[in-house]
């Protein structure tokens, strides 16, 4: 009997090869500077620009240290925390209804409203910027968290992603349970949504990273440094501390943890999210 | 339990009408098959009865109650779907009482519910799992028990065995057959399984185009057809047609050979003749040569390439096959006929 092994042998393909090295080229690229700035967080003020190790000399809490004591840190996660919770519940729950009604009710004006969703990503948010400081000015909403919040709810992509996941349930899941009466809130809530919860939780932790991480509208919308978010807090750092790179870069560390977090938690339903958007964003 | 009455219902779809004005008795108690070829509005019929789609024309009674308007779970009636729609992120009991929990009956009520419907449907071992670890005669049960629990006074069926394999749909429908003796309910049955619909069913309506083409016993249907399109809807294999010339004594077919027959009727006829209704011979009236035998343990069926077209006739025991020339002998006093408007005579 001759051995044959159940794989096939291995060929050598020069192609394959050159792309996993300029792949691998690539990623380092894209990662050196995070790891550099990580790298430089932890070294001395003075060894920032001396210090050239891959790995600190003398590795120092003290930029972290100094971070936290000397700004508002904290308030900021805190405001952060209520901003991207509140516009991750908001934005989910008048998304999963807006899509739920496109898709399963019949009202007048159903298709222009769709429309309309459809039409609002021809216009970029930030050309929407002025109307948004004016309007939340005129309600005297600036420095709140609800006037940070209410501009970011604007969320045509999960509507959509919403609408169709909807719009590709068999139809008699919807008249079963019309049959046992419920209502249209308990179709939705007790049927559509906790038939795939993954959506949900993928489209929640898109939603939350994108609120955590923006910078544009919670820059504007705070001028009192009490109100100011992770991001725009940092950057108010960097005004205030000039050239100090270790700080600086302890700041940034502090300020993209959360998001760092849930991408190592989270790392499948990111991929779902991202794959779930891909099509639609473009 | 209730009568469900019909009466000058009419269904549109813009400009197609599925429905014309239908008027249809189905008695309390009854185990009523809806059958017809897709298409024929037989779903949509139910789905009136059910309230999931609204009518065009006419009025509903479920009882005495005129139910024509009435939202769908205020009719009395429970509906067990093709593809059992069952929610799957519940456990069988949580499906079982999803209308118990809409609601708002208490979880222990729910429970007993439960355990009682799932005893009667042999799922009392099964009422934690989810669906999805179910096979798919166990779903339908529950499907079933989902009906069952809101007890209602009409059952609706809408082919709910199609998506079962050939074994399990006989087991089934025994249970089903089992289930309206013990609660002696209404249960309407939408198939398009003649087999499904005369086996279950004390009343089949046929339908042909959004019409009622007749409403009667699995009996009358088979040997009493009002007309072609049920000859030959019903049976299987089906009726076989020979056209022909009515005439005072009977029918001149179309290669001269005279029928005798009780009945007749001027001008073009048909004669229906089912397959059992023939005496393979070496000589008859109608001469041909046979195609193909099937064999099927209990009997056999020849087709025949005959001059009035194909026909198949049950052939248990002639001892033919393929390419043998046959002569067929009709017996005649089982022969339907049918007038040229295809109406029976």
């Amino acid at each position: 009997m001759s051995e044959h092994s159940a794989t096939p042998a291995r060929r050598f393909d020069p192609g394959a090869i050159l792309l996993t090295i300029l792949t691998l080229i690539a990623a380092f690229i894209w990662f050196f500077p995070i790891y550099w700035g990580l790298v430089t967080s932890f070294r001395f003020d003075d060894e920032t620009v001396t210090d050239f190790s891959l790995i600190p000399t003398n590795p120092t809490l003290k930029n972290y240290i100094f971070t936290i004591q000397n700004s508002d840190l904290p308030i900021w996660y805190l405001n952060s925390t209520i901003t991207s919770v509140g516009v991750t519940v908001l934005v989910l729950l008048m998304s999963a209804c807006t899509g739920y009604a496109i898709s399963q009710l019949q009202f007048p004006g159903r298709k222009a409203l769709w429309w309309m969703i459809l039409a609002s990503f021809m216009v970029p948010v930030s050309a929407l910027i002025v109307n948004h400081f004016i309007i939340i000015a005129d309600v005297k909403l600036l420095n709140s968290h609800l006037g940070i919040i209410l501009p970011m709810l604007i969320a045509p992509v999960t509507v959509i992603i919403y609408k169709q996941f909807f719009d590709g349930l068999p139809r008699d899941f919807r008249e079963a349970a019309v049959m046992d009466g419920a209502t249209e809130f308990q179709l939705l809530f007790r049927i559509f949504l906790p038939m795939n919860w993954g959506i949900t939780t993928a489209l929640a932790i898109i939603t939350f990273i994108g609120a955590w991480n923006s910078f544009l509208w919670p820059f504007l919308a705070t001028q009192d440094e009490k109100m100011m978010t992770v991001t725009v807090g940092i950057s108010a750092v960097q005004d205030a501390y000039g050239v100090a790179y270790g700080r600086l870069l302890a700041g940034a560390v502090l300020a993209g943890l959360p998001v760092s977090l849930a991408y190592l938690f989270f790392q499948r339903r990111v991929t779902q999210a991202i794959t779930l958007t891909a099509g639609i964003k473009g | 339990m209730a009568q469900v009455e019909l009466s000058n219902i009419s269904k549109r779809y813009g400009a197609v009408e599925v429905i014309r004005d239908l008027g249809l008795t189905i008695k309390d108690g009854s185990f009523c098959a809806l059958l017809g070829p897709s298409g024929c509005g037989k779903s949509t019929m139910l789905r009136m009865i059910a309230g999931l789609e609204a009518v065009t024309g006419g009025t509903i009674k479920i009882g005495d109650t005129d139910v024509t308007h009435t939202a769908p779970k205020s009719r009395g009636v429970a509906m067990v779907f093709q593809s059992y729609a069952l929610y799957p992120h519940l456990t069988v009991a949580e499906n079982i009482t999803f209308s118990m929990s809409l609601a708002g009956a208490p979880k222990a009520a729910q429970r007993a519910a439960a355990e009682k419907v799932g005893k009667l449907l042999q799922l009392d071992q099964l009422l934690d799992r989810r669906p999805a670890a179910l096979s798919g005669g166990q779903r339908q049960r529950v499907a079933i028990g989902r009906a069952l629990v809101r007890d209602p006074k009409v059952f609706l069926f809408d082919e709910p065995l199609s998506n079962l394999d050939a074994l399990l749909r006989v087991q089934m429908r025994l249970e089903l057959a089992r289930l309206h003796a013990d609660l002696k309910t209404t249960m309407i049955y939408v198939t398009h399984d003649q087999v499904e619909a005369m086996t279950l069913a004390d009343q089949i309506v046929v339908l042909d185009k959004g019409k009622i083409a007749q409403a009667g016993s699995p009996w009358e249907l088979y040997n009493q057809p009002a007309n072609r399109f049920v000859a030959g809807f019903i049976g299987s294999p089906g009726m076989n047609f020979l056209a022909g010339q009515g005439t005072a004594k009977g029918i001149t077919l179309r290669d001269g050979t005279e029928l005798a027959l009780t009945r007749s009727a001027p001008g073009p006829v048909e004669l229906g003749l089912r397959p059992e209704h023939f005496t393979i011979a070496t000589d008859g009236p109608i001469r041909g040569r046979a195609s193909v035998v099937e064999y099927l343990g209990n009997t056999s069926y020849a087709y025949i390439d005959t001059d009035h077209g194909p026909m198949v006739v049950e052939a248990d025991g002639a001892g033919i096959k393929a390419g043998d020339q046959v002569g067929l002998v009709p017996d005649l006093s089982k022969a339907h006929l049918f007038d040229a408007s295809g109406a029976a005579v």
